[in-house]
């Protein structure tokens, strides 16, 4: 089952992802954002490469909301230019100074391109736990 | 949930609506929408008016927050926003009045081709265009650019194309700014926009992005046909292209980094989206030459685009560009912040003009214009969706006096993609073209579903409204024959 949903946004796309946790939430939101650019041509998967991806947590009033989309931003940007499709995300760590996750990444090439995002913006961004679930909810407006 | 916005209205006259001062503690100045009561009803389905209002919270604002009746929402700012900031009086400039496709924009070019003498050849030229123009998502342009030529192109813009082959001087004459806006500061662009930038020169981009030939269907005023040499069945092209992933990247990284600058500089707006900062400010410089430089590359860009459009015309046709008349008309951003000169309550001000979705639309005379639109006033070129009209306008003085020089865009999206998905069939869509006579191709899956004309507002009733209210006069509708989405 998909861990998003598509919401109502007149030019852009609007997606309400939701996790068991915020770990899980950064994770999670990663893999949506491959599903939603790409669909795998039916070909042999290619090698895959490791990278690292890392977001510096910076001091200000909304830390966490800042966080997942700078996280978004770098997932998206780092895809772009790399032109590799990301997945196997792991979390490697999330604390005080910020987030650093592993993935893998396939050469483009290999995919079908369904939507180009361009960036993940802070427009009515919400990033929140669902009291009293351990479970977290994100919603961001991408502009494609 | 609904969208749908319910606030204060008053009808300034028929083509005017003001949302008042009064509608939240924090707007500096009135908004202003330019609509008739029919496109008013779409607009106030979504939250752009709340946009609208939002954006006259930021600090310098002069007169209104402007938005043409193309109107629709975005994030920050409303798509088809205008707002000009006083850089004396604490005028900020906001990454998000510019938008993530920083001078996402659209050219014209006209042909002395009739339609009667190729129609048969109509597919054969739209194949060629799908096969010649990179097109897609992240693309990559035969067009390859080392990143010292990239540095290049973003200071130069269209005239390093220009010097590659890739056109003439005469280009440069029919583009905005002459293709080059001055003041790009490559130093401020970061290495991770570099990237994104390095293999995309000569690439259409995707979604909204396309490139179509037209054909003149409507005359609206003889004598700007004639100065323009523009008749009916008259064969014309519309590109339409932007900076792609380098001025998503510049966009991305100084609305970030103005995050900060609300606090820094004591600025109140009530959406982070619209993170900004003192024109003067250190912050507010390096964006401007960042800016700058994606609008350069942006040039650049459909200049390139031109290039293939042409070379693919000669391969199809077996005759030269020259030959087929495929000269400029112009260029025009409509996603760019600009420091203009206005007369504000008596006194000479520079501004920062902020054009979110919205069209230059300068009138006869105007310093900026070259000497062969000094009597015309600039063209402004509105792409509508790919089944219905496009237009070819003039800029008008009273734009200049009521707008800051601007007009509408294009048609404006009324149904989300979301929904365009849900509703329209592709099959369906498919016969419609067919029917129309209208020649399609996509590299997109969803791109046909998602940018049907269903998805957008009529363009000659947004177009009816500018022309009506003075702020761009009409001076020919061309439709589409074939069309090349990204």
């Amino acid at each position: 089952m998909k861990n998003y949903e598509l919401l109502e946004h007149t030019a852009d796309l609007k997606v309400r992802f939701t996790s068991p946790g915020l770990k899980e939430l950064f994770v999670d939101s990663a893999a949506a954002i491959s599903d939603i650019i790409a669909e795998r041509k039916d070909v042999k998967p290619a090698k895959k490469s490791k990278i690292s991806i890392r977001v510096p947590l910076v001091e200000g009033a909304d830390r966490v909301e800042d966080l997942f989309v700078d996280w978004l931003n770098e997932v998206i940007s780092l895809s772009a230019a790399k032109e590799m499709i990301f997945s196997d995300f792991k979390l490697i760590k999330l604390d005080e100074s910020g987030l650093h996750i592993d993935a893998m990444g396939e050469a483009m090439k290999n995919f079908r391109i369904n939507t180009e995002i361009k960036a993940a913006t802070r427009h009515e961004l919400k990033v929140n736990r669902l009291k009293p679930s351990p479970r977290w909810q994100a919603e961001v407006i991408f502009d494609v | 949930m609904s969208n749908a916005w319910d606030g204060p209205l008053e009808k300034i006259d028929n083509f005017r609506w003001q949302i008042p001062k009064s509608y939240k503690g924090g707007m500096r100045v009135p908004g202003i929408i330019y609509a008739d009561e029919k496109l008013l009803k779409d607009i106030r389905n979504d939250k752009a008016m709340e946009q609208v209002a939002n954006v006259a919270f930021l600090p310098g604002i002069v007169r209104a927050s402007l938005a043409m009746p193309d109107i629709h929402w975005g994030f920050g700012f409303p798509i088809g926003g205008v707002a000009a900031t006083d850089i004396e009086n604490g005028g900020v400039i906001s990454p998000g009045g510019v938008g993530y496709d920083i001078n996402c924009g659209v050219r014209m070019l006209k042909t002395n081709l009739e339609y009667d003498g190729i129609k048969d050849k109509i597919e054969n030229l739209v194949y060629a265009l799908f096969s010649d123009v990179p097109a897609g998502v992240g693309s990559k342009g035969d067009i390859r650019v080392t990143q010292r030529e990239e540095k290049e192109i973003l200071l130069k813009g269209s005239k390093w194309a220009v010097e590659k082959g890739y056109g003439t001087q005469e280009d440069l004459e029919c583009t905005e700014e002459y293709g080059a806006i001055a003041g790009a500061d490559p130093g401020a662009v970061s290495e991770r926009a570099f990237e994104r930038g390095k293999s995309q020169s000569g690439t259409l981009g995707s979604g909204n992005h396309f490139l179509e030939i037209q054909v003149i269907d409507q005359l609206y005023d003889r004598d700007l046909c004639d100065e323009f040499n523009l008749n009916l069945g008259q064969i014309t092209i519309m590109i339409h292209s932007g900076s792609r992933g380098l001025g998503y990247q510049v966009c991305e990284d100084y609305a970030r980094d103005m995050i900060h600058c609300l606090q820094k500089y004591n600025i109140n707006v009530p959406d982070r989206q619209l993170a900004c900062a003192p024109v003067d400010s250190p912050e507010g410089k390096a964006y401007l030459g960042a800016m700058k430089c994606a609008a350069n590359y942006a040039w650049a860009n459909r200049q390139c685009l031109m290039h293939l459009t042409r070379q693919s015309f000669e391969r199809v046709m077996n005759m030269s560009w020259e030959k087929m008349g495929m000269f400029l008309i112009y260029d025009v951003a409509h996603n760019i912040a600009k420091i203009e000169k206005y007369t504000i309550d008596g006194k000479e001000k520079n501004l920062c003009v902020h054009r979110k979705g919205a069209t230059r639309a300068f009138g006869p005379g105007h310093p900026a214009l070259p000497e062969r639109y000094k009597k015309t006033g600039q063209p402004v070129i509105i792409p509508g969706d790919m089944g219905r009209n496009s237009y070819l306008l003039v800029g008008t003085k009273k734009a200049e006096e009521e707008t800051f020089g601007s007009t509408c865009h294009g048609a404006g999206r009324l149904k989300s993609r979301t929904a365009a998905t849900k509703d329209i069939n592709l099959d369906t869509l498919l016969k419609d073209f067919k029917s129309k006579g209208i020649i399609v191709k996509a590299s997109g899956r969803g791109t046909l579903v998602e940018e049907a004309p269903q998805a957008y507002k009529d363009v000659n009733e947004v177009v009816d409204v500018v022309h009506n209210a003075g702020i761009a006069k009409r001076v020919c509708r061309m439709r589409p024959l074939g069309v090349v989405k990204g």
